[in-house]
């Protein structure tokens, strides 16, 4: 691999997946990445072969850094996780599973570790999208 | 243009028609086990190349080895938007980036065949 890093590869690893978190797997280019972790395409390629390597990197750490006012901060609680950990993982699922063996055993090994996790991933999915049980539904509007 | 193809223990490159000539290369057979990894890259092809030795360089198409930072790579692209990086260890060139027909598709296969 030649020469040394001269990175912090958790560091790198939490830009990275915050890019993908924002514009899913397929969204995110290699230009959206060098933006975002500040590091050169050749150091990106160099350090982890591909996109997919970086993607897989991000997704073994699991890390994904909060910023004040982010979901990412909110509490932990019964059906819940950590939000934005939960939506690597349903980015993951979602879109590289279906193709990919590491992928799928890397969700499958966090998915056994959980008896609830369909539950988790599914409440996340419903919270994400302003459909959970913690947001209240918009009132019926009954045309009288 | 390249023709990419992608057997049980070699990743076979070919440069289509005249671009056996500009790149100077008529074929690139790689061991699976050498590829790191595929990645559809369009933005690559405006990455600095280094220099050409030998190959050639006009505007829009770029074909044959390019020394930059130390680092061989092996390009032949002309589309750009259609463009393939794979990345290689214990090769000659460090990456080759290529335009291919149906980048994405190939990206899948390389990747879970190095998997």
């Amino acid at each position: 691999m030649g020469r040394t890093r001269s990175f912090d590869e958790a560091e790198v690893l939490g830009r990275a997946a915050k890019s993908f978190l924002a514009t899913g797997f397929e969204g995110t280019s290699l230009d959206d990445l060098v933006r975002s972790t500040g590091l050169h395409r050749g150091s990106l390629y160099q350090a982890f072969g591909s996109k997919r390597g970086l993607f897989v990197a991000a997704l073994r750490a699991r890390s994904v850094p909060a910023e004040p006012g982010d979901p990412g901060r909110e509490e932990p609680g019964p059906g819940r996780g950590e939000p934005a950990v939960l939506d690597l993982l349903l980015v993951a699922t979602l879109e590289l599973a279906p193709r990919d063996t590491e992928v799928r055993s890397i969700v499958g090994e966090w998915l056994a570790d959980r008896p609830d996790a369909a539950v988790v991933l599914g409440t996340r999915l419903l919270d994400r999208a302003g459909l959970g049980a913690a947001t209240p539904a918009p009132a019926p509007v009954i045309a009288t | 243009m390249n023709t990419v193809t992608v057997s049980d223990t070699t990743l076979r490159v070919e440069p289509r028609g005249l671009d056996k000539i500009w790149s100077f290369t008529r074929c690139l057979d790689i061991p699976l086990d050498h590829v790191r990894g595929a990645t559809f890259d369009p933005g690559a092809n405006a990455e600095p190349k280094g220099i050409r030795r030998p190959g050639l360089a006009v505007p829009g198409k770029w074909a044959g080895t390019f020394v930059h930072d130390g680092e061989r790579s092996f390009w032949n692209v002309s589309t750009p938007g259609d463009t393939v990086v794979i990345t290689l260890a214990g090769e000659r060139f460090e990456q080759l980036v290529l335009t291919v027909a149906d980048p994405r598709a190939l990206v899948d296969r390389i990747n879970a065949a190095v998997v």
